[in-house]
């Protein structure tokens, strides 16, 4: 895909992070705009929680830059985290708090209370379903709901960037539906980042495909484009057969 | 900033008084105080017009009493991954530490008030000398501070709440009993500057002069700074673990 589009967003410059000899992240550069889901695929270890954590400042990159909205993280991190909800993979969550208490945090620490507080908590319960259990304690709650209540905490200050590490692993079919519906509407007007090692969450999902590789970008392109990339004309082939060159 | 930190401060709180710890805590620390008081601290046989055999055993317990505090103050978060939460937010890793720090000092300051029936039970049956009583709880008050600060210091290494409690204990106990004088005579300095440097660091000097009410700056700096260094290091700690 080509990187040279307007409204650039998000741009990842010679972005390199080393743990080590190990490259997690090997030189990558890509930009992303408004309304594109983007959805990050690779192996399991290809640095695709890396690159994530990057982008939001989790980490700091060995090399290179991440710009959010023309604002380098490293120098600007604060201000770029305003624009950014981020749902990592798994265990941050605080289990001792309810669902409401945890998202009235999220919303507290980037100073959304009152009325807009109300007026987005009740936007995001009913979008995610999460009426019934909003008074139940987290670590009771089943893993479809968990992964629901840490979308609804990155939601709370309706971020510009979303960006969800592997949002549907380990859910039944209705869950991951759900949870894909609302993506797909989200993602209409916003930036969107999913990592996932699904293939048919990609085609579900995102107008746009970035895969990566120990470390590398091997692809960044459309699920369309890659599909038609390989005769058999399916995600699955095309990723096997790029991941095992490349490997 | 502010707000967000109260916020943390708020969430710290809340989450230490949802446990049984809290309370488990504050009944130990009552009846150990009182223990050392009555029967390691002779209370009966000596003058007690300033409670100092009260005050003079408070560093030792708040040596193994404030680790329980902080121990998973980092830890803990680092352990259920919820610092990856944290640290995406947009506050800062200062406002953080500080109000993790806070939580924990508020927490101690807490206990202290416990013992404030104490005090005025002295009053009514006894002549005191509150001002040196006063004294007392502000050692108590910047040694519990400095100890909290370490403690979240040495949270922020591991992501073992226990071993957390077991190197901090051993840092403040190390404070609290550590002898200088024989690491810095080690050193070969001429007696003139490794009596200065000695008497700058020994824990015991700083905090005796405040109990028997020799308030003094480099009393209060002694304290200061090292609640400071303590939480600078946190910062940086974090900030490592970033890079």
């Amino acid at each position: 895909m080509d990187n040279k589009v307007t409204n650039k967003m998000i741009v990842v410059k010679k972005l390199c992070k080393d743990y080590g000899a190990i490259k997690a992240v090997n030189n990558i550069n890509f930009c992303i705009s408004k309304g594109e889901v983007v959805s990050l695929l690779g192996p399991n270890g290809a640095g695709k929680t890396t690159l994530m954590r990057l982008i939001t400042g989790y980490i700091e990159p060995t090399s290179g830059e991440v710009d959010i909205y023309e604002k380098n993280i490293r120098t600007n991190r604060l201000e770029c985290l305003k624009k950014i909800g981020y749902v990592p993979e798994s265990g941050f969550l605080y289990n001792e708090m309810t669902t409401f208490e945890f998202i009235k945090y999220s919303a507290s620490l980037r100073g959304i209370d009152g009325t807009d507080f109300i007026d987005n908590l009740r936007e995001v319960v009913v979008n995610l379903d999460l009426d019934s259990v909003i008074n139940q304690k987290i670590d009771s709650l089943s893993k479809g709901f968990k992964r629901r209540v840490g979308i609804a905490a990155a939601l709370i200050h309706k971020p510009e960037i979303l960006i969800l590490d592997e949002p549907t692993e380990g859910l039944d079919p209705n869950q991951k539906f759900s949870i894909r519906r609302f993506i797909r509407d989200y993602g209409k007007n916003h930036i969107i980042i999913v990592s996932t090692h699904i293939m048919e969450e990609v085609e579900a999902l995102s107008n746009r495909v970035i895969l990566l590789n120990r470390g590398k970008l091997v692809k960044d392109t459309t699920p369309e484009e890659l599909k038609r990339l390989f005769p058999e004309n399916n995600i699955e082939t095309a990723f096997f057969k790029i991941t095992n060159e490349n490997g | 900033m502010i707000k967000q930190f109260f916020v943390i401060l708020k969430k710290e709180l809340a989450a230490f008084f949802n446990t049984n710890l809290a309370y488990i805590l504050m009944a130990a620390y009552i009846l150990l105080s009182m223990f050392i008081t009555f029967f390691l601290g002779g209370f009966f046989s000596i003058n007690n017009a300033d409670l100092f055999s009260f005050f003079y055993f408070q560093s030792f317990v708040f040596a193994f009493l404030t680790p329980a505090f902080t121990m998973r103050l980092w830890a803990e978060e680092r352990k259920s991954g919820t610092i990856e939460f944290l640290l995406t937010q947009p506050v800062s890793i200062t406002a953080i530490v500080l109000a993790k720090f806070f939580a924990a000092w508020v927490l101690c300051l807490i206990i202290l008030t416990l013992t404030i029936p104490f005090w005025i039970y002295m009053n009514i049956y006894f002549e005191t000398d509150n001002l040196n009583i006063l004294c007392g709880y502000l050692a108590c008050i910047l040694t519990a501070g400095s100890f909290c600060a370490l403690g979240c210091m040495v949270s922020s290494f591991n992501a073992s709440p226990v071993s957390s409690y077991i190197f901090t204990s051993f840092l403040c106990g190390f404070l609290v009993f550590g002898n200088f004088g024989r690491l810095i005579s080690r050193a070969g300095l001429p007696e003139r500057i490794s009596s200065r440097i000695q008497n700058s660091l020994n824990f015991d000097k700083h905090y005796y002069d405040i109990i028997s009410g020799q308030i003094s700056l480099d009393n209060l700096l002694y304290f200061v700074l090292l609640t400071v260094f303590a939480l600078w290091l946190n910062i940086v700690s974090i900030d490592y673990k970033r890079n």
